[in-house]
Formats: C-alpha cells, structure tokens, sequence
C-alpha cells in the first residue's frame, strides 16, 4: 500500500504517562520490556515492518499498523494488547478493546482514563494493595498446601514401590503355583474322563426309560394349564355366552395397568390381543398368557415371567413378550412423577450389557452353574431309579471323579485370576512415582441435590439416587487424559451405562493438590458426560520451581 | 422447544414409539383428513353459484355495499368493498341473516384502516365499477366476479374460477327416516355439500373428538394473477421462497402448530401462520391479506410454478404450439369466520409492502443490543453455568449481549418462579450481568401448572382467566409442567393480569435489563390434537377455539409486551422472541424458526423461511444458529454463524441433549471462525440499527429476496441462496459442507459489487465464481451505497455506544455514492420525542456531505467520526478538506491504494451528529 502523510493537525492526544514508582516515561498501556521500541524521539515504525509514522500518531486513538502495535493504550486497534502495571499486584495484559469500555479491568485503574461513569456508576478506584494482599495470602496458603500434600505423596509412592515389589515376589510364588495346579488338572481330567466312559455305558439301559417319564410331566403341566385357564374363562365370563368381551374385562379391577381406577377400554383390548371378544380357545391360548403375570401380580401371586417354568406361548411369540415388556415399563413410568418421567424413562432402556470388565468372570461363574445344573438334573432324574450295585458304584465313581477334577480346574482357575490381576495391576499406569496407586481399592462419594455419586479410582465411577434405586454406571476406567505436560492431571472413565436415546455415559476426573483425598463437586456439563473434580495428595507433585512459581510482582 | 420425547403417559398406549430423527407425520391432519379441506378442494372450477344482486347497491362515503346470493341454496350474503387510504381495496363478505354471529378478526391490525372516498364510475345490468385514485375494481354480478386494475393493468380477479365458498351457519336437521319406497313428503331444505360430509357435524382424528356443534362454517375464494409468474409469502413453512404449485400435493397449510422435528420442503403447518401472499411478475407485483384467523388452507397453482404440465406448457406457449400457461392462482380456504381480504395493487414489491405495512404494522425499532449476538441453550443450568459462560466470552474475547435461560430455571415449570437451588442469588446474577453492559432473556410460556400453592394457578381458577372446555370446565392439557392449563389472552382481563405478573416487585430476580421469550405460544399441548388445543374450546365472548386458533400466540403476546412497557413505566422498549406468529406480531416481538436440526439443509432452509417471514411483514426473523437439535461438527457450526450474523435475529441454541456448544467448545481455528463471524455482525451493527429504523418508517423489509429490489429481473425470481440486506449488502453465504467455492449472482445491470473483506470491487451484473476458504463470508456492497460501521469491537453493544463510526462508501460507475446513519440511545422511547440523529450522505467525487434529515431532532452522542473508506475510486484526489461547525476548516490525512482503487480518510474526527462537508482538490 502506498501511503502518503500529509500534515497532521489533529492534535494530539495525552499519551504519556508517569508510572507511579518508577522514572520511566512510556506511552500508555506499553510494558516496560516494550518501552524502547516506543522512543518519542523517532518516527515509530509497526512491529511488522509493515508502516513508519510518526510518534505523534502513536496511541493518536486512530489505528494505522495492520498488527495494532501503534494503539496500546487506546481502543483503536481491533488485536492490541493494553498493559496494566498493576503496582502491588500482578502485571496484566489485556486486549486494548477493553480500554476505556466502562469496566474496571486494572486494578490500578489505569484501563479506563476517559473520565466518564463506568457501568455500575462511579470511577474506577486502584485496589491493587488488597487484591495484590489476598492474593499473596492465598498464594502462600496453596503453596503450604501443596507442601504438605507433596509429603503425603511421597509417603503414597513408597507404598506404592513397596506394595509393587510384594506384587512380583507374590507373582514368581504363583507361577509356580499355577504349573503344579495345571498338572493336578489334567491328572484329574484323565481320571474323570475314564470314569465317565464306564458309567456312561451302565448308564445307557435306564436312559430310555427317563425319557417316557419327562413327556407324561410335560403333558400333565400343559394340561394344569389349560384347566387353569378355562377356569378363569368361567370366572370372566360374566354373562356365560362363553365369550369374553371387553365389557367383562373392563369390570377387572385387576386390568388396571396404569392405576388410574379404572380400567379403559383400550387396557381391555390389550388383553384380549386386540379383539372385540374372544372365545374359549383363543383365550386359552392367547389371552390368558398375556394376563396370567398381572393378573398374579395384582393378587399378590405374581412371578416374574422370566422365572416361570414353561411359560411357553409367552416365549414363543415375541410380540406379544414385546408388548408385555412394554407395559412393564409403562407400569414403572406410571408411578413417577410426570416432569422427572422423561429422566426415569431411561432406567428400563438402559444397555443390558455390563460392559466387557465383568465378562470374564461371569462367564466363569455361567459355567460352574452349567456344570451344577447338570449334576443336579443327573441326581434328581436318577434318583427315582434303582440300579444294580454295580452301575450304582460306577455313577459314585464317576460323581467323585468329576468332584475332584473341579476342585482343581477352580484351583487353577483361582491362581490364574490372581496372577491376571496382579498382571493387570502391575500393568496399570499409577502415575510417574505409582503415587496413585493407592487410591485403587478407595471410593469416594459426593452427594447433591438428587444423587450420591461415587468414584472408585481406577474402577469405574457410579450415581445412585437419592430416593432410592440402583446405581447408574457413569464408566469405568479408562485412561489418563491429562494435557500432554500434564498428562496425571484428568482421568478419563468410559464406557458407561448407555443414556436413554444418546450415547454411552462418560466421566472426567479432574485432579487437583489437596491434603486429603477428597471428591469436591460433580457436574453434568453436557448430556451423560459428567465431570468430577477430585482433591488428592497424589496430584500435589512439586516441580522444583513451584514454591517460586507462586507470585511476583513487577516492581 | 422440543423435547425427544414429551409425553409420559400420552405415550402408554404406545407400545412402541420410535424416536428416529424426522417428523411424525400421522400427528397432521392431510387435506383429505380435514373435513372444510376435503369439501373445498372438490369443488368444480366454473360452476359458481354466487351472483350480485346489483339492485340492491349502496353507497357510503368510502365503501359500497350489495347482496350476494348462492342461487343453489338461496342464502344472501352482504358484500362490502372499501376503498383504503393507500389506493387499494378491501373485501368483505358476511352472511346476511346468520343464525350465529361469525367471527371477525380482532387484534391483527395496527387499527381501523384508514379509507378515501369511493367513486362508482359506471353501472350496467351486468356490473358495476369503482375507482380509487387510479386503481379501479370491476364487479361482475353473474356470475359474480370481481376484476381488480392498478391504472389499466389487470392485477388480479377474485372468484375468477368460481371457487367462492361460504358455508352459511345452519340448524342441524335430524334427517327424518324416509321409509324405504316412499318419497319425501317435505321438500328438502336448502342444502349444500356441505351438509352430505361425514364431517360437517362432527369430526374425529386419532383419539381426538371434535364436537363442532355449530356445523360446517367454511369460507374459500380464488385469486387470480395474470401478470404474476410466481407467488411468495403465507409463511410458515420449511420450503422454497418461491411458492410451489400444489397441484400434487396438499395445500399449504396455516395452522399454529409444534411439529417435533419439522420436516423441509412441504406446505405442511409450521408454529406461525402470517395469511399475506405477494403475486410477482416482470410487469406487476400484487397482494392477498386473507383476514381470518382459523385453520387455513392454501393451493397455488399456474403462473411459472414448477410442476412438469406448467412447465410443458410454458415451454409449448413460447414455442409457438400452444396455449399461454395459466395464470397464477392463489386459493384460500379457512374453517370459520367470514371472508376478509385485503387486496394490495402494487404495482411493485416495495408499495404492497408499504401499504400491508399500514394496514399491520411494523416492527417498532428494537433495543440496540437485542441486534447483537444472543447465546442461548436448553439450557444453562445453574447461576455458575451462567458466570462460567459469560467468562468463556471474555476470555475468548468474542462479543455478546444476551444470554438466555429455558424452561429449566423455574421452579418446576411454574413461569414467574426460580428454581432456588439453582438460581439463589438470581438478582444479583443479573446484575453481575447489566455490569458488563449484557441482558438476559428469560421464558415463559402460556401453559399455567395446574399446582395447589401456585399463585398464578390459583388466580386463575378463581377468576376464571382459563380456556374453557367444550362443557364450560377449566380446559386441561399437558405440557411442559405435567397438566396444566392455558390462559386465554382473548379476555382483557387476563392480559392486565399477565401483563402485571411481568413487574419488578413481582417476578422477582428480573431487573430492567431480563426480557422475555413467548415460546409453546400456538398453542402447544402435548396430548391435543396434532398438539394443539382442541377446537371446540372456548374463549372470552364465546369464541371457538375453531375461529380464533392462530391468533393464540399473539394475545399472548401482546399481554407480554403490555407488561414489560409498563414495568419501566412505558420508558424502555421491550425484547420479546415468540415462535407463533400472526398478522400484527410483529408490532411486538421478534420471530425464529423454531426448533431446526444441526443439518446443512435446515441451514439452507433457514434464508427462504426468513425471507418469506420478511416479505410477510416481520423483519425480525432468525433461525437457531447451530441447529437445535443433533450436534453440528466443527464446520456445519462456523458456517451456521457465518449466516447468523447477517440474518436480522441472530441466536445460537441448542437442545438439552445436544454437546455443549458454546462458540469455543470445539477446536482453536473453530474459535477463531466464530470470532470473526460475530464481529462481523457487531462491526456491522450501526447498519442493521439504521435499516431497522427504516423499516420502522417505511415498513419496508430488511431482509430481501433479490427479485425484490430487482423486480424486473426474471432470472431472480426463484433465487433463495442468497438475499439482500436493504439496498446496501447482498450476501450469499456458504450453506453446503466441502464447498471451496460459491457461485453468487449479481444482480443489476449497472451495478458494481464490492467485497467487503477485500475492500475493491468484485463484479458488475452476471454470475461469478467467488473463493470461499473458511474465514470467507461472501458479502458484497452495492456500488452507490453509504454504510455505517464501528470497527472497534468491544464486549457487547452498550459499551460500544460512544465509540467512533466508519462510513464504508461503495460508489457506483457514475462515481456517486449515498447512505445514511441513525442513532439514539438504542433502549428508551425518547427517540419518539425528537431524541435522535438522522444524517443522510452524499457522495459525488468532488465533495461529501453529512446532512441531518430532522433538524428539530437531536441526541448528544459522544461518538466521532473515525474514518471515511472510498471503495471505487479512480484517482488520489490531491488534497482533502473537511469543515463543520465545531471543527471549523481542516485539512485531513488520508491513504490511496491506486491497486484496489481504496482511499481511506483518516480520522477527520467530527462529532458524528454533526452536519459537516468534505471537499477533494
């Protein structure tokens, strides 16, 4: 760009100031680091090179440099910076925006000089003696803080060292442990395995005759049923057309979902599967099913369908669990209070899934009972049998062999989960010094208005109501997720329970220095992301420049 | 507002309700589903049975008065055409005995339209013809017909096609049982087709009973446009600027409703419902005010409209082998009241505009900071969320002047109340706030909780300010508190009472500076029918809910406007949002799009729908910035306020559910992006303060379609991705993810275009190609134009009050530019007394002068003049002298750039209110 100055008649405005201590003259808002690229005896040229003025026209309230250098201290320049000496307190840079804009953002006042009312009435007074006061104190009461807390670190990494060290001695004991454990397996598996084949054999002549006996059960059941239900038919068939029509329903206070007191016609229809009315046949086979469980569970004999043996139609036709589930939920809904109803409403949808932490283990326990179940079923379906003294000796041995190969495979088991979680707890990531690790095992709560929320470090963080109900996943361990210079400073807990309609449940942790372990505040700063700030002596890690860090005042 | 799910026992009986994004539409009634609909799209083009009977003719100073007859039926109708001060017409036509007395707007106009005298020019047996002033109106008796002319040239024909309807109010007859094999012995009584729809005496939708005891009451007309190619207006809707035919699908539907998760591109019923339609041509530019206030259905059909029979036809007509397309059609059907219709004779855009503007009103010049950036959410939650954010824009040094609060602040959806575990020191929040020179928007809605102890609750039960039910009963609903009921604004009473809740003393925790959001104003109820309220409630004086639905939101308000005036003594101007408007709301409040989607396309849908909103008569239209529902990525969101700073209302929000997204929770170059966006806006703020005076004035629209300044100009008519602000800006902002280019169309055959960023010119007429990296905005300043700015960027408007002013002079190829600037003290009504500044600019390269429009007027600003930047000019002048009163005669500095043809003035330091000249040797 081509510029041409021509004379200037504007005059100037007061640009100079006298800082208050000392005898430097510098225009207004410049730091005294800056103060010799503004010499009044020059033209002034732009930081950037890009202009040469003359000084006049430095903070002249008119913005000439394209990188705002010529206006620091006027609001001329949309990106200059405004420096505030701030005499007994801290020095501060602010955007030059904030200049004479009617709030007081110096405490030394000197950001707004135009003489006119600020926002909230009056002028601008400099109260950097008592903010600069309190801020020492508080400075000096963080850093004895952060002294104090920095032992009781130190103290938590040499825990830490010493619980490792136990760790690993106790880790070479159980590999030693697990080899002996897995030979004593298979000695016991070839045992068992050759036991069985013999019973198996002796066993074949009475397997027929089990079989003839569970189909004369199953028939009876079914017939139980059935009478059952034609029973009820009877009973709700108040006018005897040997039809059951939504009027009758209607009468059955026992229909009455949503417990309203009345029973509509819409929650009659449902039980009817839709129909205006019903014969005998339909009802027994598709309406009884669908109101045995309210029915049950208004007179008090209620068994949760999933629990009833051989509920078969249930099963069989999904709709119709669908539905029933539906109006389960709808049931639970009913009772709360309307304006928390869209909050509860997740409860019911809420992911089955566990998350994956857990799966290992249940599926360990899932087959131990599998493998009871099926003892259980063997003892009672022989137990009516009478066998000769030698297949009746085969089975024992067979029972006693299989006994003692689970005795070892859970002796095995119970080593090698041992030496996993130490693996894993040696694994984990416990800080620079391990001083987090004794946190782990530890949970903390905090409650608010509605919850109690508690953080097991380095497990999983949960939320339970007040007024009752089950905990709410809000994650589980996930990973440091601190700046990368401060990597220990947030931990990150993932993977909770799903909300309802949005996505999985996620929780941060902010750490801070504190002398004890303390959960300070939770919030839910977005939907199902929570944020958890978290006192602990763990986080109060000294650099060796933090005491000096503190404070500093210019001049 | 918006929720996923509303409703937790409506949804009981739904077994399965799914939630995926999109609107349910089984809550809408279709055309077919809607009885008045259904009987009125059946009816046969040509086959009128209404007739004049022309002896029966009366005159009155300003109007004249004749009967109509159905001769089907033999009922007689009184039709009355007035003539209006502005040269048009008004038509109305009433039943002449009606058993029930019909409804008639209330509210909607700015007050009894002013009138001139009508002169009959010529009677014959056939017709009879009026004039006012040059415009004329021929009415045809039979079949009846009315022909309407601005000078010679034929504007529009009423009933044209004969669709006149008007369903006359009836006893209801028990149909005696005619024995089989017998004839009737009484001659049937006068019936119509009205009387054979299932649905004349009652109607049922879903689980929803209508009663409709007093019969079929429907009122229809066509209106035809010879000279029109395209229809605009009837807002709102989420489609096209240009109205399509509706050949194929349903009408365009007016019918106050909340529709959860709106659909684009359909006619379907939206929270507003403005009945004013702008027919438009190359030659001539009319409109339609359908006064009637109840359900409302509109078919468009003819003219240039797409749909493949006009378009062949169109296309057969210019190559020589066909019939000229039809004319364009608009036709009108409401549920009840009476036919009321304002017809506007142009002949141009900006005359139907002004002279709608007489007859609604305009929007009263808004507070200056309600222009600038509104940060909003569903919601903020407690008083630390609220500091925590307000410091998030100091610390990212990007400017505010609103931060809003949604339903979550009360005291469990009681509006008036706090909730005081979250908000205990609200006052002094509020304060903390006005410190900073910021406001803060608060909501309340109409629903009332239906809560023992709940003061507003047991006010009106025991005084009877609710809506009434079919039976005379409390009408009750559910909303946002659980049951609730709604206050029926209809009743005076019961806006002196609202009005009055709105009071300091009051609604505690409210200061002068806390001003109001009317939201869930249609009025929305979750388990209504289509979400409303039922139509056979009742209001104040007996009304149907049937007669008066869409003018619901605006008595609400209206009592809320009334309540803030009087809060300050009728000193400050109030702020209001509403999302349910109607003819006249914009004399009170300011109008958003209601709850759009983070998607690019509600992006591009919101131009179009704040255009149509705009040509509707409200000026102060904004779409959710961000998109309320989903979560937008980094780009959707820096590009969705790129758009936001240059419509008129200009608010980020978001749903409940949705990431927080205030303008720094994504990454540091997404910061910045927004930054800029919203400095834009505050840069531009002297503008947008100017051009809502104006409107004020002249009643004009802000924001413009292109077609609209450049009528003649055929190419523009269907251009709805880019607009115009006033004459001064067009912009065309990017509303498609990826693009590295826009290609924007200039409009003008002699204009120039400059770009606001770069400062130089861009384009003369014609389509150019323009860069659009990130940070780009495409804004163009037309050459010939003057805009005022304020370049330093300060934390919100009112601290940017006594900061300099930039003119931003665009010249035009004849080196001529002007503008103009207006100022007050952006809050109090003092303007109204001669408290302002009103300066107009003239450039023409040898001088430049600042001219006070009203120089009985003043306002003792403390602004100056900070710099004057030329855009288009050939050669450095050689010298520049200013001289003004107080400054006396200077020389001033400046720069030329021979490069961008830029010459920018320094600091010529003039007190803006002051009238000075510059002269260039």
């Amino acid at each position: 760009m081509q510029t041409r100055h021509l004379f200037i008649t504007l005059s100037c405005l007061v640009s100079l100031q006298r800082a208050s201590s000392v005898e430097i003259l510098r225009p207004r808002g410049v730091s005294v680091t800056k103060t010799s690229l503004y010499d009044p005896e020059k033209n002034f040229t732009c930081f950037d090179g890009s202009l040469t003025i003359p000084f006049v026209q430095v903070n002249d309230d008119f913005c000439d440099c394209p990188d705002s250098s010529d206006e620091p201290g006027t609001a001329a320049c949309p990106n200059g910076l405004f420096h505030c000496t701030n005499a007994g307190h801290q020095p501060m840079d602010l955007p030059s925006s904030r200049v004479n804009d009617g709030i007081c953002d110096c405490c030394d006042a000197t950001d707004e000089f135009d003489g006119q009312e600020k926002l909230g009435g009056g002028h601008c007074t400099n109260t950097c003696q008592e903010m600069g006061r309190a801020a020492r104190e508080l400075a000096q009461r963080l850093a004895e803080m952060q002294k104090r807390g920095a032992e009781v670190r130190k103290e938590m990494a040499r825990k830490a060292a010493e619980l490792k060290a136990g760790k690993s001695s106790r880790l070479g004991q159980l590999r030693k442990d697990q080899e002996e454990a897995e030979a004593l397996k298979a000695e016991k598996e070839a045992i068992k395995k050759q036991a069985e084949e013999l019973e198996t054999a002796a066993l074949a002549v009475y397997r027929e005759a089990e079989e003839l006996e569970k189909e004369r059960r199953a028939q009876l059941s079914k017939e139980e049923n059935e009478k059952e239900a034609k029973s009820m038919f009877e009973l709700f068939d108040a006018d005897k057309d040997g039809r059951i029509s939504i009027p009758e329903l209607m009468t059955k206070q026992e229909f009455d979902q949503n417990r309203d007191g009345q029973v509509t016609n819409e929650e009659a229809r449902f039980f009817l599967n839709q129909n205006e009315e019903v014969g005998e046949e339909a009802f027994i086979t598709e309406c009884w099913p669908r109101m045995k469980p309210f029915y049950m569970m208004s007179t008090g004999k209620y068994i949760p369908p999933g629990e009833e043996p051989n509920t078969n139609e249930e099963t069989e036709d999904p709709e119709n669990f669908e539905a029933a589930q539906d109006d389960d939920n709808n049931l639970a809904e009913q009772t709360e209070e309307p304006v928390d109803a869209v909050e509860t409403e997740e409860n019911p949808e809420e992911d089955v899934d566990d998350g994956e932490h857990e799966d290992e283990e249940e599926g360990d326990q899932d087959k131990e009972e599998e493998d009871s179940d099926h003892e259980k079923e063997g003892e009672k379906s022989f137990s009516e049998v009478q066998y000769d003294a030698e297949t009746q000796r085969l089975i024992d041995d067979a029972a006693n062999a299989r006994h003692e190969f689970e005795e070892a495979d859970r002796a095995l088991r119970d080593v090698e989960r041992e030496i996993r979680q130490i693996e894993e707890s040696l694994d984990k990531d416990y800080g620079i010094d391990g001083e987090f690790a004794a946190l782990e095992g530890e949970c903390f709560e905090y409650t608010d208005r509605e919850y109690t929320y508690k953080l097991c470090p380095f497990d999983q963080v949960t939320q339970r109501p007040k007024n009752g109900g089950g905990d709410t996943r809000l994650g589980t361990w996930g990973h440091w997720a601190g700046s990368e210079s401060d990597r220990y400073s947030n931990m990150m807990y993932t993977n909770g329970q799903s909300c309802w309609n949005g996505p999985q449940r996620s929780t941060k942790v902010e750490l801070s220095c504190g002398t004890e372990n303390l959960l300070k505040a939770v919030s839910e700063p977005n939907r199902c992301e929570y944020k958890f700030e978290f006192e602990t002596p763990a986080a109060c890690h000294i650099s060796e420049d933090a005491s000096s860090k503190g404070i500093h005042d210019e001049l | 507002m918006r929720k996923l799910c509303y409703i937790p026992v409506v949804a009981i009986w739904i077994a399965i309700f799914s939630v995926v994004g999109g609107v349910d539409r089984n809550n809408f009634k279709t055309c077919d589903q809607s009885s008045f609909c259904r009987r009125y799209r059946a009816m046969k083009k040509g086959e009128s049975p209404y007739q004049l009977l022309l002896n029966t003719l009366k005159e009155g100073e300003s109007d004249l008065q004749v009967s109509l007859i159905n001769i089907k039926n033999v009922v007689h109708f009184n039709l009355k055409l007035t003539a209006l001060e502005n040269f048009d017409f008004r038509l109305e036509i009433d039943e002449a005995q009606p058993i029930k007395q019909r409804y008639r707007v209330d509210y909607a106009l700015k007050g009894e339209p002013a009138t001139r005298k009508l002169v009959v020019t010529e009677r014959t047996s056939e017709s009879i013809t009026v004039t006012n002033g040059h415009n004329k109106a021929v009415l045809h008796a039979s079949p009846f017909k009315i022909d309407l002319y601005n000078g010679k040239t034929l504007m529009m024909s009423l009933n044209a096609q004969g669709l006149l309807k008007f369903e006359h109010y009836r006893q209801k007859t028990e149909k005696p049982a005619v024995p089989e094999g017998e004839e009737a012995v009484e001659p049937p009584a006068p019936v119509d087709e009205a009387e054979a729809d299932i649905g004349a005496w009652e109607e049922n939708y879903k689980s929803h009973h209508d009663a409709k005891p007093h019969g079929p009451s429907a009122v229809g007309l066509d209106f035809s446009f010879p000279n029109a190619d395209y229809a605009y207006g009837i807002p709102e809707h989420a489609d096209s600027l240009a109205l399509k035919a509706t050949t194929a699908t349903d009408p365009y539907r007016l019918y106050n409703l909340d529709v959860f998760e709106y659909e684009l591109n359909n006619g379907m019923a939206l929270y507003g419902s403005i009945p004013f339609l702008i027919a438009h041509g190359v030659e001539a530019t009319a409109g339609v005010l359908w006064l009637n206030a109840a359900e409302t259905w509109v078919d468009i059909e003819g003219g240039a409209h797409k749909g493949s029979n006009v378009v062949s036809s169109i296309v057969n007509f210019v190559s020589g082998s066909g019939t000229p397309p039809p004319p364009l059609e608009a036709r009108f059907v409401s549920e009840s009241g009476m036919i009321d219709a304002f017809l506007f004779l142009g002949p141009n855009p900006e005359t139907v505009s002004k002279n709608y503007a007489e007859i609604s009103g305009v929007t009263p010049l808004p507070p200056l900071f309600s222009l600038g950036y509104h940060q909003c959410r569903w919601n903020y939650n407690d008083e630390d969320d609220v500091k925590s954010v307000d410091a998030g824009f100091d610390q990212h040094d990007i400017p505010y002047d609103v931060i809003w609060l949604d339903i979550e602040y009360t005291e469990g959806k009681k509006y008036f109340t706090w909730d005081k575990i979250k908000f205990p020191h609200a006052d002094d929040m509020m304060k903390n706030l006005s410190l900073k020179g910021h406001h803060m928007v608060v909501i309340i809605d109409p629903h009332i909780k239906r809560e023992g102890g709940y003061y507003v609750h047991e006010d009106a039960t025991s005084n009877g300010l609710y809506v009434k039910n079919k039976d005379g009963n409390d009408y009750e609903g559910w909303c946002w508190p659980g049951s609730s009921s709604y206050l029926d604004f209809f009743n005076p009473v019961v806006r002196d009472y609202y009005a009055s809740k709105y009071s300091l003393d009051n609604f505690w925790g409210t200061t002068l500076d806390t001003h109001i959001w009317n939201d869930m104003n249609e009025p929305s109820v979750f388990n209504g029918p289509e979400v409303t309220m039922p139509k056979d409630c009742v209001h104040y004086g007996g009304w149907e809910h049937r007669d008066v639905h869409n003018l619901y939101g605006l008595t609400h308000i209206m009592s809320t406007f009334d309540g803030l005036l009087k809060r300050s003594q009728g000193k400050l101007r109030p702020f209001i949002l509403t999302r349910s408007v109607f003819i006249g709301s914009q004399r009170y409040a300011a109008v958003w799009t209601g709850d759009n989607m983070a998607e690019w396309e509600h992006l591009q849908a919101s131009i179009p729908m704040c255009l149509s909103i705009s040509l509707a008569g409200m000026p102060f239209c904004g779409a959710d910035i961000g998109g309320f529902f989903k979560n937008p990525d980094s780009e959707l969101f820096y590009r969705w306020y790129q758009i936001g700073a240059f419509l008129p209302f200009m608010r980020a929000h978001s749903h409940i559910d949705t990431k927080r997204r205030e303008p720094w929770a994504y990454d540091p170059e997404t910061t910045s992006l927004v930054r800029s966006a919203v400095r834009r806006r505050y840069e531009y703020l002297p503008l947008w303060y100017t051009l809502f005076r104006h409107h004020e004035v002249d009643g004009l629209p802000i924001m413009r379609p292109i077609w609209y300044n450049y009528p003649k100009d055929k190419s523009a008519f269907t251009i709805e991705d880019e607009f115009m602000l006033g004459k001064e800006l067009l912009v065309h902002p990017v509303t498609k993810s990826g693009l590295t280019e826009v290609s924007v169309y200039f409009p003008g055959e002699k204009d120039l275009w400059y770009d606001i960023d770069e400062l130089e010119l861009f384009s003369g007429h014609g389509t150019k190609t323009v860069q659009t990296p990130k940070e780009k905005i495409p804004v163009y300043q037309r050459g010939g134009t003057i805009i005022p700015k304020k370049m330093r960027i300060r934390r919100s408007s009112a601290l940017a009050k006594d900061d300099p002013y930039t003119l931003q002079i665009a010249l035009n190829a004849d080196g001529l530019a002007s503008g103009s600037l207006y100022l007050d003290d952006g809050e109090t009504y003092e303007y109204q007394k001669g408290q302002y500044v009103s300066l107009v600019y003239h450039y023409d390269g040898t001088t430049m002068v600042s001219q006070l429009v009203d120089k009985e007027a003043s306002f003792a600003s403390k602004s100056w003049l900070e710099r004057i930047i030329v855009m288009g000019v050939r050669k450095a002048p050689g010298r520049i002298v200013l001289k003004s009163q107080s400054v006396g005669e200077q020389e001033i500095e400046f720069a030329f750039n021979p490069n961008k043809h830029l010459l920018v003035i320094r600091k010529p330091a003039v007190p803006i209110a002051e009238e000075w000249k510059l002269f260039f040797h």
